[in-house]
């Protein structure tokens, strides 16, 4: 059992070529034995690690623990994968009716899932830079899967950045191993100490950093995120929203906070950082007309509000007896269910609809009810309602800087913005029932169920969840105070009269907003100078 | 070499990004960057008179082995992306006509 860890990243590869190399279709159903392979290991695994702690950490080959490849686990890598198994289950069970011929997408998407759970268990920087770089090659792929000018052009923007972003990355490493003698991230955290006054550290931390920005899609370099949203088949937008955008935020945890937190405190950056991005994908978002676009700077704001809780942190063992950091965390999964979610429907409707505009698409509700049900509790979780799991996290994340006002004013005001592009987005429910052809998937709204079922649950039961999961002690009864309700309608009602009266009526600044694009030249420009603002923060 | 030569072979290639009008060209300055990289780090692993880490140089000053065995997959990686990059532009050329980044956002 010790060696579960290879067999997470080669079970999925393995059935990838057996999808390949054998002719009939029939063998696609072997991506869900994969699944559930995965799923009884994961659970075995868990077990075996929860009973011996000690055993943690496979090395290959034999060598010295200093030079050698390993994989390492612990409970915050357990998370990640089995939020990357249930996610791939659920992605697989939608879009397998849609593309049941397509055997390179299911290749590549299999592949894809052995790379990812190999880029969360890796040990090893400089593995984690050719896992990173794998899957950006295998992402654009994925983005450009159907064939047209806008997904090769979103495709090689985003492939192009997050290269220069990934090089950036290893030339942090690259000096790392220069100062360290070792690219293991154990060693590498335990003597972190030794050398963090060096300039050359400091100018590593600040690549690395700036690479992952990008990967995060933080604030000044969000701008491949939407481009490659819009293109891409809803299935791969769930993903790309989902995982792909977690896993710099899981990198971003393991550099800055496993290695570098007893060196650096940045937090108050970080704070800013992701309030910015949230304020700013939150204005732009309002202003977007298309149903995608709306959803992918939605990520690009609920990305911010997730770092807003990750930067309370200090060193990783903190992340549990913190609340805002633990709600970061949870943020982080809870994201990832809703926003598929999000996107797995809007893709349903765009596909009957054959159409994006949001002020076009009228009568979901009565024309595909069970989509438009699992919408509406998709839209309730990602507005913060209670009793849904947005709402628990947002609740921690908002814990943290209870005493700061203007943290807390910003805090307020990227909820209301979120509640108002979501009023917006809910306009598509409304009307009467249109004439289209709607066929039946069960697969499919069986897998949305999963998504909105999961999304329940963790906002209703997630005191018993997390107090045997986690062992917290803190954070329940959080729905017997009747001023969350009062608190949540108020602003419901507040976002509808702003929807109405400023929004829908499309001032100039949200036409501006809405059609100005920066270019892929810009992109690098502001690349570089996001380093240097990153580099002048750390140095002084 | 010094090693601040490997970095202006860098900041070439991300002017180059930032500039360059030509698909082709900015796919080509990520190879420069990815080759200035390279350097920086063959750089900083090797010093004068150390042997190449080869088998038969066991019990000889020999130069550090990891920066090369690094470096090797990163030219791996390197080429996939540059091969990868420039099938999209071939895709792009054929469906737009052209390989400029600007008459290819007019199209939109």
């Amino acid at each position: 059992m010790i060696y579960a860890p290879v067999l997470f990243v080669f079970i999925p590869i393995i059935i990838a070529i057996a999808v390949f190399l054998i002719k009939s279709p029939k063998a696609h159903y072997l991506v869900f034995l994969s699944q559930a392979a995965l799923i009884v290991l994961f659970v075995l695994y868990a077990l075996f690690l929860s009973a011996n702690p000690d055993q943690n950490i496979i090395v290959f080959g034999g060598w010295d623990a200093r030079f050698a490849i390993s994989f390492y686990n612990d409970w915050l890598s357990l998370v990640f994968i089995g939020l990357t198994i249930f996610m791939w289950t659920v992605i697989l069970l939608y879009t397998f009716k849609i593309n049941y011929a397509q055997k390179k997408l299911f290749f590549f998407l299999m592949f894809l899932e052995g790379v990812f759970l190999g880029l969360i268990q890796t040990n090893d920087l400089f593995n984690m830079f050719v896992f990173l770089e794998l899957t950006t090659v295998l992402v654009t792929i994925l983005i450009v899967y159907r064939k047209g000018g806008e997904a090769f052009k979103a495709g090689l923007q985003y492939m192009l950045l997050n290269t220069v972003a990934a090089m950036f990355f290893l030339i942090g490493i690259i000096l790392l191993y220069y100062v360290y003698g070792t690219i293991n991230i154990r060693v590498i955290a335990s003597e972190i100490a030794l050398y963090s006054d060096y300039n050359i550290v400091k100018f590593a931390y600040v690549l690395m950093i700036t690479g992952l920005c990008v990967k995060a899609a933080l604030f000044p370099l969000f701008t491949w995120l939407p481009r490659a949203h819009g293109v891409a088949q809803a299935s791969i937008s769930a993903l790309l929203s989902g995982l792909i955008v977690k896993a710099a935020l899981y990198i971003f945890l393991r550099v800055n906070f496993d290695m570098f937190s007893n060196a650096y405190s940045m937090s108050e950056m970080f704070f800013w950082l992701g309030a910015i991005s949230a304020l700013v994908g939150v204005v732009i978002a309002m202003s977007q007309k298309d149903l995608k676009q709306i959803l992918a700077y939605h990520t690009v704001s609920q990305v911010g509000i997730i770092m807003m809780g990750l930067a309370a942190t200090g060193p990783i063992e903190t992340l549990f007896t913190n609340p805002a950091a633990f709600g970061g965390l949870l943020h982080a999964v809870n994201h990832a269910v809703f926003k598929s979610l999000l996107f797995l429907a809007a893709g349903s409707i765009i596909r009957v609809y054959q159409t994006k505009k949001v002020y076009e698409i009228r009568g979901v509700f009565k024309t595909m009810p069970w989509t438009a049900i699992v919408l509406i509790v998709a839209m309730l979780s990602i507005t913060g309602a209670p009793f849904f799991n947005g709402f628990i996290s947002k609740s921690l994340i908002k814990y943290g800087f209870k005493q700061d006002a203007l943290k807390m004013i910003v805090f307020t005001i990227v909820n209301l913005g979120t509640m108002i592009s979501f009023v917006k987005f809910s306009q598509i429910l409304f009307g009467p029932k249109q004439k289209l052809i709607v066929d039946r998937q069960y697969k499919q709204h069986f897998a949305m169920s999963l998504l909105a079922i999961a999304s329940l649950v963790i906002g209703l039961a997630y005191y018993p969840i997390f107090k045997s999961l986690f062992a917290l002690t803190w954070g329940g009864a959080l729905y017997l105070d009747y001023l969350i309700y009062i608190e949540y309608i108020g602003y419901m009602a507040l976002a509808v009269l702003i929807f109405h009266f400023v929004v829908k009526r499309d001032y100039l600044p949200f036409r501006l907003l809405r059609g100005s694009p920066i270019s892929f030249l810009t992109a690098n420009s502001i690349f570089v100078f996001s380093m240097i603002v990153i580099g002048l923060f750390v140095f002084l | 070499m010094n090693p601040i030569l490997s970095f202006v072979v860098i900041l070439i290639g991300i002017y180059g990004l930032a500039v360059s009008t030509n698909i082709i060209k900015s796919v080509f300055c990520v190879t420069i960057i990815e080759a200035g990289l390279i350097l920086l780090f063959l750089n900083l692993g090797q010093y004068e008179g150390g042997l190449i880490p080869i088998m038969e140089a066991l019990g000889i000053e020999i130069v550090d082995p990891i920066p090369q065995a690094l470096m090797i997959t990163t030219i791996v990686i390197g080429s996939t992306i540059t091969s990868l990059a420039l099938m999209i532009s071939i895709k792009i050329f054929h469906i737009t006509g052209s390989i400029e980044w600007k008459d290819f956002l007019k199209r939109k």
